[in-house]
């Protein structure tokens, strides 16, 4: 468990509890066996949400084809117990197992693909198992019964055990799902959701964590199916496969709230209960008006909350906390920092090359960066300059050259594994984590890195003291201004410990005061031995921070040398402002 | 207080007495008893369930008409209408419905599709409710279930009974015996059960081969592929399982592009559907000339009367199969009332069991008799044909329904 989280679980486990009592209690009262079905589905369904919500609302990793899992868990367990007799409850378990072996068949092919077509691709599968079922002639299989000893097969004739076990699934998984929410794995899945290839460069192995998040999704919808076939008596492919399946837990969760974690359970409390009473109700009066009746009734929530119930509400009515001081920094432990600038090369290029097509983007690129030193690295628009970090961070393979640090080859690694080694990157375009408060995008970089749960924290403190941001430390960062922002990202990347920091236009839309801020937290890290490399526009702000400068022009060293120098070089005056400017000088 | 008072404890009591009393006189003398039908009333399926509704609500008014129950003083007898919808699960939700709004059914029928039915007698068996049905498949009386009553021949009974029949006609027809044989259908319980002996032995048995074998999931959305694998296999008829009137029309009209309608290529359908009267709106009357049409159930001359007043009432241009099983069935739950002289569900189940006649409700089978066996099978249920001419069914076959002669087409 992360620092810090011990109120958080308390709270939601208390009222996870609360709810349980109260729903069980209600369900006591009921006896209409129609109703009492109802009360049943609701936390089915809602266990059905929370798993879709793990991969796709906290990991982001939008998924249309939920109803794979959920299917193979009611498919596992009627099968197993019409075939081998076994009863449901290891049935369901055995679903479950299942479950989690479709989540790496499927994850492996599909994670390689990402965004519209990771979803897209998702909803193939359920179509497709949809068909084997057909074929293989499981076009309905009807539970057999037990009437010789119904509670050990998991049938009660008293509908009310129903619910109970439906809630005992429930709150197995939304436990499930607040210890991923308070955990580095929840951090990591909404690091990975916002950006990936930020949080790639913050360390976090994003593959090994989306398959993570697709195991436990797929584990807890296969739970979820198969109670659900043992309510229902019956399984079709259509009732545990069908496009419509898919698409209940996407249109619960995004009612009641995404990454939220009470966000399905109260889209299933809704949702559910209206639709089943609009069959049994609209329906009599005008057949099939009920299907009409419940997407308005959607349309028009979404319009009014468009985030989903739970965050609209908690946006309206809950000012979030002021958040307590944060603790002093701890003492620096041996070896923690790097040592001070002792003119030894840290990093070193040589004949770096990457062509895209025809285009020679970086061309026999060599520089080195020396410990404790504060290398800028200038050019005009299309240099090269973002080209080159992403070539040395691992986004881009490159063609040619080598890159070591500290003596090992950066290249051929992937960008997590490139952190690892000890460098920490930041992006022109900052990418924040907006719901998250500022020290909790920050201890992404240092959970990224691989520290434990106690370090991560204290090297997050530490960085928000280093860059000026201790006081900020609770707000979410969706408040923070454009500075703030930059020196978040400087912070989280500062967490990871790092021996070399790629900021890649730090400065870009400062204004020269902020500018001057963020060049004091710069010198302020040189000062305590800080090796980095920067892309910067700004000029000025370069004269003033860096040691010495690598100028980059199409794709090709230009220049190097110390700051002064370069911007007197003739080359290096050409290659900004042109001939003819550099004519009229001479005249 | 002082009514309460003034009535005291004795007084309570003696009238909590005589209510319990009421309420006993009123269980033996309902004065109306509930039935309950449960068909699609909605989706591609609902004109079947509107047809059983037709014919469940005309026995309905027949049996008031004529007094009610007898043995329970005249009480009523109420037909309380449930959607089943379009999927098993809606089936099985709508049957738990049905048992939780009205705990006091004496019996019930449906699903009509095999499916839907397998689904809601999950229900219906729970809750020991007799339920009599006209679906097809073998599943539904092969659970060991005991409150469920299958009045048609099975799926498996009718495909093995079907074929010979089809075989003997054509050769008497024709002159020659068919040899080759392609099939169509769809994947639902029913037609699964019925093609399952015909591949598995009846074919082997009639010396017919099987020339294309063409499965699908309903609803159809073209069946231009299906046709032409069809006609490149050349077969001497073709068996047409299909389970919903789009289908059929799609089919038909499939057919009679490729040049293969009924009158040039044996056509034999199976299933009520295949019979409904606006199939012959919804397609020109010659696709459908000389299709031959394998179903459970048909009105034969002891169903005359029923059938001219059925036309009459509702505008349907014949009784046909989904109608005269609902007919039927309100029958038989009012017979096994009287007989029971008793609403309890499980009395009617306990005589539904155990009946075994030949009048009244049985007649309006073909082979005119109605008992149950040990599964819930009708005993001695037999399949009828009939046959389109001049876009109208005709009973062909068994004789006690026949009003027409059989022919089949000529093959080029």
């Amino acid at each position: 468990m992360r620092i810090g989280t011990a109120e958080n679980l308390r709270r939601d486990l208390t009222i996870l509890l609360c709810l349980v009592v109260i729903y069980l209690g209600f369900a006591w009262l009921v006896p209409n066996s129609y109703f009492q079905l109802i009360l049943t589905l609701v936390p089915i369904w809602a266990a059905f949400g929370v798993s879709w919500n793990i991969l796709s609302g906290y990991g982001g990793q939008l998924s249309f084809g939920h109803a794979s899992f959920f299917g193979i868990g009611g498919y596992s367990m009627t099968l197993a117990l019409v075939y081998w007799n076994l009863t449901p409850w290891l049935g369901i378990p055995l679903g479950v197992i299942m479950g989690a072996v479709a989540a790496v068949i499927i994850g492996t092919p599909t994670f390689r693909l990402r965004g519209h077509y990771f979803a897209l691709s998702m909803l193939a599968y359920p179509l497709a198992i949809l068909y084997f079922m057909q074929y293989f002639g499981f076009q309905e299989v009807s539970l057999p019964m037990h009437r010789e000893a119904p509670a050990a097969y998991l049938e009660f004739s008293d509908p009310r055990y129903y619910t109970l076990v439906a809630v005992g699934l429930l709150a197995v998984s939304v436990i499930v799902c607040i210890l991923v929410e308070n955990s580095r794995f929840g951090l990591a899945l909404l690091a990975l959701r916002q950006n990936e290839l930020a949080a790639e460069a913050a360390g976090i192995d994003t593959k090994a964590w989306k398959m993570r998040a697709l195991i436990v999704s797929g584990m807890i919808a296969a739970g979820a199916g198969g109670l659900y076939a043992c309510v229902q008596l019956v399984v079709t492919p259509d009732s545990v496969f069908g496009l419509l399946v898919s698409a209940q837990p996407v249109v619960m969760t995004l009612f009641g709230g995404v990454a939220s974690l009470w966000g399905p359970l109260i889209g299933a409390a809704f949702l559910i209960p209206l639709s089943k009473l609009l069959d049994a109700y609209a329906g009599d009066y005008l057949r099939g008006i009920q299907g009409v009746v419940y997407g308005a009734a959607v349309i028009a929530i979404i319009l009014a909350a468009p985030d989903g119930l739970f965050w609209t509400f908690r946006d309206r009515f809950f000012k979030p906390k002021a958040s307590a001081p944060l603790p002093a920094p701890e003492p620096i432990a041996k070896g923690a920092i790097a040592p001070a600038a002792s003119g030894v090369p840290l990093m070193n290029v040589e004949k770096l090359s990457k062509s895209f097509g025809g285009l020679r983007a970086v061309s026999d690129v060599s520089f080195s960066i020396a410990e404790g030193e504060i290398l800028g690295i200038i050019g005009p628009n299309g240099a090269g300059k973002t080209t080159l970090f992403n070539v040395l961070n691992g986004v881009l393979a490159a063609d040619a050259g080598s890159a070591t640090l500290g003596g090992a080859t950066m290249l051929g690694k992937k960008v997590h594994q490139v952190c690892h080694m000890g460098v920490g990157r930041t992006f022109q375009v900052v990418r924040s984590f907006p719901r998250l408060p500022l020290i909790d995008n920050v201890i992404i970089g240092a959970y990224g890195a691989g520290l434990s749960d106690h370090d991560a924290a204290a090297e997050a403190i530490r960085a928000l003291h280093r860059t000026g941001l201790a006081d900020q430390a609770g707000v979410p960062a969706g408040q923070l201004t454009n500075k703030q922002l930059r020196l978040m990202e400087l912070a989280r990347a500062l967490a990871g410990r790092p021996r070399l920091l790629l900021l890649d236009e730090t400065l870009a839309g400062l204004g020269r005061e902020e500018c001057d801020d963020v060049l004091n937290v710069l010198d302020r890290l040189r000062q305590e031995g800080m090796t980095i490399g920067i892309i910067e526009h700004t000029m000025h702000a370069m004269m003033r921070i860096a040691d010495r400068f690598v100028v980059l022009d199409h794709g090709a060293v230009l220049a190097t040398g110390r700051p002064r120098d370069v911007v007197e070089d003739r080359s290096v005056i050409e290659a900004y402002l042109g001939k003819k400017w550099l004519a009229k000088q001479d005249a | 207080m002082p009514i309460i008072d003034g009535i005291g404890r004795r007084g309570a009591l003696s009238l909590a007495g005589a209510a319990a009393l009421a309420g006993k006189a009123h269980a033996q003398n309902p004065t109306e008893v509930k039935i309950a039908m449960l068909v699609p009333l909605s989706g591609p399926w609902a004109r079947s369930g509107l047809l059983e509704q037709m014919g469940a609500r005309m026995a309905i008014d027949d049996v008031n008409a004529a007094g009610g129950i007898q043995a329970l003083g005249g009480a009523k007898l109420r037909l309380m209408e449930f959607d089943a919808g379009d999927s098993a699960e809606k089936a099985k939700d709508a049957a738990q419905r049905m048992i939780s709004q009205e705990p006091d059914l004496a019996g019930g029928f449906g699903c009509w599709h095999s499916g839907f039915t397998l689904a809601a007698t999950e229900v219906t068996e729970r809750a020991e409710l007799p339920w009599l049905t006209l679906s097809y498949s073998d599943l539904i009386t092969g659970r060991g279930f005991k409150f469920v009553f299958q009045s048609s021949p099975t799926a498996i009974s009718q495909a093995e009974e079907l074929l010979p029949i089809i075989v003997d006609l054509a050769t008497r027809a024709s002159g020659t015996r068919p040899t080759k044989v392609a099939v169509v259908g769809s994947n639902n319980p029913a037609v699964t059960s019925f093609l399952k002996p015909i591949r598995e032995h009846v074919l082997k048995d009639l010396n017919l081969t099987l020339v294309a074998d063409e499965i699908f999931t309903a609803p159809l959305a073209d069946a231009t592929s299906i046709v032409q694998k069809l006609r490149s296999g050349k077969p001497d008829f073709v068996l047409v399982q299909s389970d919903n009137v789009g289908d059929d029309k799609l089919l038909l009209e499939k057919f009679a592009e490729f040049g293969l309608s009924a009158k040039k290529m044996p056509l034999v359908g199976g299933g009520g559907h295949w019979c409904v009267p606006e199939l012959i709106k919804l397609t020109a009357p010659e696709n459908l000339e000389g299709l031959i049409v394998g179903l459970a159930d048909w009105p034969g001359k002891a169903a005359a009367d029923i059938d001219k007043r059925f036309v009459k009432r509702t505008g349907e241009p014949w009784f046909g199969h989904d109608s005269i099983f609902a007919y039927a069935h309100v029958m038989i739950l009012k017979e096994a009332i009287e007989r029971g002289k008793s609403a309890d569900r499980r009395k009617v189940a306990e005589i539904l069991r155990t009946i075994d006649i030949t009048s009244g409700p049985a007649t309006l089978f073909p082979d005119g008799r109605l008992a149950y066996d040990e599964k819930g099978r009708r005993k001695g249920a037999k399949i009828c044909i009939v046959q389109y001419r001049n876009g109208k069914p005709v009973p062909v076959y068994p004789d006690s329904i026949a009003t027409g002669e059989a022919f089949w087409p000529k093959t080029s």
